[in-house]
């Protein structure tokens, strides 16, 4: 692979005729624009930025829906030197208010100079939207036509450049933003790329993840762009109202790498009906990759087994460990060894109560059982740390630190939180893992983060909003994301004291209301909620809500619930 | 109501299991957090069951499916005739 001094280097090394981005809207509507053509509307967009005083080192904020338009203004305002970040397009269910305050709170961390959205971005969630003096808010679309536009010269960019900030988490008001240089952006590609063995000639990928998040932005945006190589993309809201979709692409687009959360390797088969399973070839794919969540074997081995029938391979299934704050990999299982990722079983006991992974006979009564994430990318280290931050050994369970040289800059604008999370060059990564023969086992997360369906949230949003019912005692709400086997994906389970006994007379209504206002602050539908009589829940001796214990007492009364200890 | 709203109505009840919820034509399912987004794709199998169409989901928004008698309107709306 070409080594580039940036981004906009690689895309301008890019053959001409080769198609880059398909946007599938229905087999009978896509648009497919070639390398050529990207970098003619993407030079478009830097035209108007720059009409608009965007210069090197801005941030602009890209608020519009997944498709061509979003990522040619992404690139042009890269191709500008400034620093763009992608944010979640308005949901229709989260209340305007809440989103502009969102939004207001990031473009001020940010100290954005322009966010720009397209045409028919809803009214109502900018109304008064309070940006400061120094944001402009621009209408894609509303500037010259790219045709019209007189050459400029674009400036010189370093390596060593911010390239464009990710965004960790779905919900605004926490949201950290991920600063990555250009060096770094190109360094992650090149490992990959050699993980994967890509050709931008032969290989294609297929995505429906959204452009936020580094699976999607990353694996499926940059990754073509640096390799050269076509990738056919749908709407998230698209592939979760119509799963179908994606069987439909890769038999007719023949794309031969794909990226997915853990649920997806259920949803699509569970969600597709069984009797047009005949109609597709995945033959084409030579890598599915597995990420994001912990890996599970029985969600990879229930894909595997319905559509092994229609050409699936059997060494397609892999898995990784990615997070936005390594630009995305960690870890790549092997692409070329049949039937990976590996699969350990432990003692089910020695792992809950020794935090020890003593392997035994697949199947033993009470074991439980981990899938490799594969192994590390060139140039990384990960390190396995106990409580006091002792380094643990092979088959010891500890958070996972990572050093590596694509590692992020830091927290835009937050030296707080970065000095938290990088200490003498390791990445914190608050998820707990194990090593053992030189691969990378992910089992969980120590931070209370929850994984719906792919989707990050933060517990602590869920339990201001329901806090804030009249009828519940605030602070005394617990949210916790409990793993549903038939769904391959945390859901949401809300606990909440009343203020008075009484009120549980009313439980019905409270719920209803709960459950519209989690929805209208940030687009998440709760599960279950359980409204409980006052000192019902555990509170920690400080006086606040304990969550491991409630959520041991949730567990141990509520059976029904059939979650995993 | 039609037969077929009837029905739809009939699987929704049956698909978010809550005891004394009850669902009209009008009810908001999505933006009251009674159906979430991963439960649409049941929604929208049922519809293309019901009315016998073919319904590409690249061009129905979630809000769309938000009511039982929004997800008839969108059928007519975007369907086409199954192959």
């Amino acid at each position: 692979m070409i080594r580039f001094r940036n981004l906009i280097d690689a895309l301008d090394a890019a053959p001409d005729e080769r198609p880059f981005v398909t946007a599938w809207i229905d087999e009978d509507e896509r648009e497919t624009v070639t390398f050529a053509e990207f970098r003619r509307r993407a030079r478009g967009q830097a035209g108007v930025l720059r009409d608009h005083g965007v210069t090197a080192g801005d941030r602009v904020v890209v608020l519009m829906p997944q498709g061509i338009p979003a990522m040619t203004t992404f690139v042009g305002a890269m191709m500008l030197g400034a620093v763009p970040a992608f944010l979640a397009y308005p949901n229709f269910k989260v209340e305007p208010a809440k989103y502009r305050a969102g939004l207001a709170g990031v473009t001020a961390n940010l100290s954005a100079k322009a966010v720009v959205i397209d045409e028919r971005f809803p009214e109502e969630m900018l109304g008064h939207v309070s940006l400061s003096d120094e944001t402009k808010l621009l209408r894609a679309g509303a500037g010259k036509e790219p045709g019209d536009l007189k050459e400029f010269p674009l400036p010189t960019i370093q390596a060593d450049s911010l390239a464009f900030i990710q965004h960790s988490a779905g919900t605004t008001g926490l949201q950290k933003g991920v600063a990555l240089t250009h060096g770094a952006v190109l360094r992650q590609i090149e490992h990959l790329a050699q993980a994967l063995k890509i050709d931008g000639a032969t290989d294609s990928v297929y995505s429906w993840l959204p452009l936020y998040h580094d699976m999607g932005l990353i694996a499926c945006f940059m990754l073509p762009m640096v390799c050269h190589m076509p990738v056919v993309m749908q709407s998230p809201l698209d592939w979760v109202m119509q799963p179908e979709a994606m069987l439909q692409i890769v038999s007719e687009c023949k794309c031969t790498l794909a990226w997915m959360p853990n649920f997806a390797f259920q949803f699509v088969p569970r969600r597709v009906p069984q009797s047009r399973w005949a109609q597709y070839d995945l033959s084409s794919i030579r890598a599915l990759i597995n990420c994001s969540e912990p890996v599970r074997a029985s969600s990879m081995l229930e894909f595997q087994n319905v559509f092994a029938a229609i050409g699936l391979r059997s060494h397609a299934l892999q898995s990784c460990y990615a997070m936005a704050e390594n630009v995305f990999a960690v870890t790549q299982s092997d692409v070329y060894r049949p039937f990976a990722p590996t699969v350990i079983w432990a003692d089910g006991q020695r792992f809950r109560g020794a935090h020890q992974i003593v392997p035994v006979k697949e199947g033993t009564a009470g074991a439980v059982s981990f899938t490799s994430s594969g192994r590390l990318l060139p140039n990384h280290e990960v390190r396995i740390v106990s409580d006091s931050g002792a380094a643990l050994g092979d088959g010891s369970v500890g958070e996972i630190l990572v050093k590596s040289d694509c590692l992020f800059e830091g927290y835009y604008n937050r030296p707080d939180l970065t000095a938290q999370a990088i200490v003498d060059g390791w990445y914190h990564t608050g998820d707990l893992g194990f090593s053992q023969d030189g691969e990378l086992y992910v089992v969980g997360r120590k931070k209370d983060l929850l994984i719906i369906g792919g989707e990050n949230i933060y517990p602590q949003d869920i339990e201001e909003i329901i806090g804030g019912h009249p009828a519940i005692h605030d602070g005394r709400v617990i949210a916790l994301g409990v793993y549903n086997p038939d769904l391959g994906t945390e859901e949401i389970i809300a606990v909440a004291e009343v203020e008075r006994q009484e009120d549980l007379v009313h439980a019905m209504e409270i719920e209803r209301e709960i459950r519209s206002r989690v929805v209208a602050g940030l687009g998440v539908a709760v599960r279950t909620i359980l409204l409980k009589p006052p000192k019902w829940i555990v509170k920690s001796t400080a006086g606040k809500a304990a969550r491991s214990a409630t959520r041991e007492k949730l567990l141990q009364q509520h059976p029904e619930l059939n979650v995993e200890p | 109501m039609t037969t077929e709203a009837q029905q739809m109505i009939e699987h929704i009840v049956q698909l978010i299991r809550k005891p004394g919820v009850t669902i009209e034509e009008n009810t908001p399912l999505v933006s009251s957090g009674l159906i979430d987004s991963m439960a649409l794709v049941d929604l929208l199998l049922k519809l293309e069951d019901l009315t016998h169409m073919r319904i590409p989901a690249g061009k129905v928004q979630p809000k769309d499916m938000d009511t039982v008698a929004k997800m008839f309107a969108t059928a007519q709306r975007v369907g086409k005739p199954r192959k």
